[in-house]
């Protein structure tokens, strides 16, 4: 009476498991088929949520355009005001800016390829508009619209002339600069002929204008800029969030200064963004309990049928650990399975939605789809739910003596 | 007792209630190698005794149980599971009234499980030499829905006793099959189980065969609140 183990190893619980689901397979796969029927639209449905409504609202709510304050009329704003102004906890990005007249200048390549009157931005680090392109460091260098870049016949790397005019004392004078581009914006990030300059450059720019003498523009004529502190006309403002950009605008009004926000299409985007929510939240919470209902009416109708096979290992000695492990294996395969074929299910639909209706949209946006990390969770949660439906399912077969199933074996 | 060597198993007192009805098993004792029948009219509580024996059914009452060295007694009041599921593997083996094959598993399969269970070595003469003796070879790869009852039966047997249990219960192991085939298979189950040096015990309704075999018996002496088993 030596004291084997007798516990049965998983692999002999696979095995059996594996074949018993195989012997069975008609019925494994209509468990497997009401499986997939709630699985693939639920994924779907997640795919279309995480596509459509978080990465476009995404976009939306990230969006330069949505986050800007834009203030209006010229200004006298010392640089202490715009320090306080960039230390609102609701700013995320604070630049001055000159006057509006001051704010162009002509590119130019050569006599065919020029843009007259493009917008010089100042821009720094942190800027909304720049994305992933590095600020302008220096007076020469320039990152430019994509439009502008397009006319021009520029890459990154390459050096063009800036050219500011004047009225000097009756005289037309041209001042220029030979400048950098250090990258291009792509083209839905600002779609006019546009400049990001350091801020040196745009001051530059400014003091030309108004008649001082500019050496950076190459010209040495014009008075000296007397040594007053510089008052600025404007800044460019962005909200961190769109929450914050109703603030800023109440902190400006407060200070006199007119502001226009998009306000009201961050008001609409809200409530789209609920009522989709809701939508969703609702549709999901259903398709979720459905799921879970339709785990356990094929899991414990799987037990009830295989009541009498269980029964007769547990009489072949199996313990009741090792019959939850069988049940809950079955459960497990039969899941796996089914979220495989709800996967492939996925797929296509998504791929459809993709194709049909992603035209409109940019190349990195999508209508529907799932990260790998969604798709684990996914898979997680299915299975987890499965494993918790099947123990319970088993806890209350075993709960049964093997005996009472065994007389009509 | 003290003369005689300590029985294979041995049971005192063994009770419990089906119903209104009262199965009682005051003593048994069993050699190695001894084989007894329990014999009794339908429905007086054979197959219930069986499963009290093969530890499946928890008794309302138990004096002592001992199989081997082992007091399995202790594990049946405590209702632990798990040492008695460790029990029916290694040292019983069961035949059903109508085999009791998994559905899912070949013949030779389902032969083969309980030694693949204890992670004995799959090939073993006992198993060889029965398979021959019952004329199983041509079958070992049918599936059990394709046997006859018959066969389902040989095959049980087999299965019953591949990991060569201490002791063989088998209910009504003939019960499905014409006079001259249960004789048969009868005596090839007491050569086998006699061969092996287990101890087992039939429910038998058929006590003239059970006679014509010189088994003991162990009949149901029926009362009108219940059946009790002894020796006969």
């Amino acid at each position: 009476m030596s004291p084997v183990n007798a516990r049965p190893g998983m692999g002999l619980l696979t095995d059996l498991a594996l074949r018993d689901l195989w012997h069975d397979r008609k019925l494994s796969l209509c468990i497997v088929a009401s499986l997939v029927a709630v699985i693939a639209p639920l994924l779907l449905l997640f795919g279309l949520k995480y596509g459509v409504v978080s990465q476009l609202r995404d976009a939306l709510l990230k969006d330069s355009y949505t986050l800007e304050v834009r203030m209006l009329g010229n200004g006298q704003l010392s640089q202490a005001w715009l320090n306080e102004l960039a230390a609102q906890p609701g700013a995320a990005f604070v630049v001055p800016l000159t006057r509006s007249l001051n704010t162009q200048a002509d590119l130019v390549w050569d006599s065919q390829r020029f843009v007259a009157n493009a917008e010089m931005i100042p821009s720094a680090v942190g800027d909304p508009l720049l994305g992933t392109v590095p600020p302008p460091t220096q007076a020469n260098q320039v990152v430019l619209s994509a439009s502008a870049a397009q006319k021009l016949g520029v890459q990154k790397g390459s050096t063009f002339k800036l050219v500011v005019m004047r009225q000097l004392s009756g005289q037309h004078e041209r001042g220029q600069l030979e400048v950098e581009v250090i990258g291009i914006l792509p083209p839905e990030a600002f779609s006019r002929p546009a400049a990001l300059v350091h801020l040196d450059l745009l001051l530059a720019m400014e003091d030309f204008r108004d008649g001082f003498r500019v050496p950076m523009l190459g010209l040495e004529t014009g008075t000296l800029r007397p040594d007053t502190p510089r008052q600025y006309a404007r800044a460019r403002l962005y909200a961190k969030d769109l929450d914050q950009v109703s603030v800023l605008a109440d902190w400006l009004s407060a200070r006199q200064i007119e502001s226009s926000t998009k306000l009201r299409e961050i008001e609409s985007v809200k409530a789209i963004n609920r009522v989709l929510g809701l939508i969703f939240a609702v549709i999901a919470w259903t398709a979720a309990i459905g799921c879970a209902a339709s785990l356990m009416g094929a899991f414990l109708a799987n037990i009830e049928r295989k009541r009498r096979d269980l029964a007769l290992l547990q009489l072949l000695g199996f313990r009741r650990s090792a019959m939850g492990c069988y049940i809950m294996l079955q459960a497990l395969l039969l899941t796996a399975l089914a979220f495989a074929l709800g996967y492939g299910l996925y797929a296509v639909g998504s791929w459809i939605f993709n194709q049909s209706l992603a035209v409109s949209l940019s190349d990195t946006a999508f209508v529907c789809r799932l990260e790998p990390v969604h798709l684990a969770l996914a898979l997680g949660s299915t299975l987890a739910l499965a494993a918790l439906v099947a123990a319970l399912g088993s806890w209350r077969a075993l709960q049964i003596q093997p005996a009472e199933t065994l007389r009509d074996v | 007792m003290t003369t005689r060597a300590a029985p294979l198993l041995e049971i005192r007192d063994l009770a419990i209630h089906r119903g209104q009805w009262h199965i009682q098993l005051p003593e048994l004792h069993l050699a190695k190698g001894e084989l007894k029948a329990i014999t009794g009219a339908s429905g007086c509580g054979k197959s219930t005794l069986l499963e009290l024996i093969g530890l499946v059914l928890k008794p309302e009452q138990l004096g002592c149980y001992r199989l081997g060295q082992q007091d399995i007694g202790q594990w049946l009041q405590a209702d632990d599971q798990a040492r008695l599921a460790d029990t029916r593997a290694q040292q019983l083996g069961f035949v059903l009234q109508s085999g009791g094959l998994l559905p899912f598993l070949s013949v030779q399969q389902n032969i083969q499980l309980p030694r693949r269970m204890l992670g004995l070595p799959l090939h073993s003469d006992a198993v060889a030499q029965a398979v021959d003796c019952l004329g199983l070879k041509p079958l070992l790869h049918q599936q059990p829905s394709q046997l006859s009852i018959g066969e389902r039966q040989r095959v049980a047997f087999v299965r019953a006793i591949a990991h060569e249990p201490a002791l063989l219960l088998a209910d009504e192991p003939t019960a499905a099959l014409d006079p001259p085939q249960a004789r048969r298979l009868l005596e090839l189950m007491i050569e086998l189980v006699q061969g092996l040096n287990m101890a087992a015990l039939l429910v038998s309704h058929d006590w003239a065969l059970v006679q014509d075999c010189g088994l003991s018996r162990l009949a149901a002496q029926t009362t009108a609140g219940g059946s009790c088993f002894v020796p006969c």
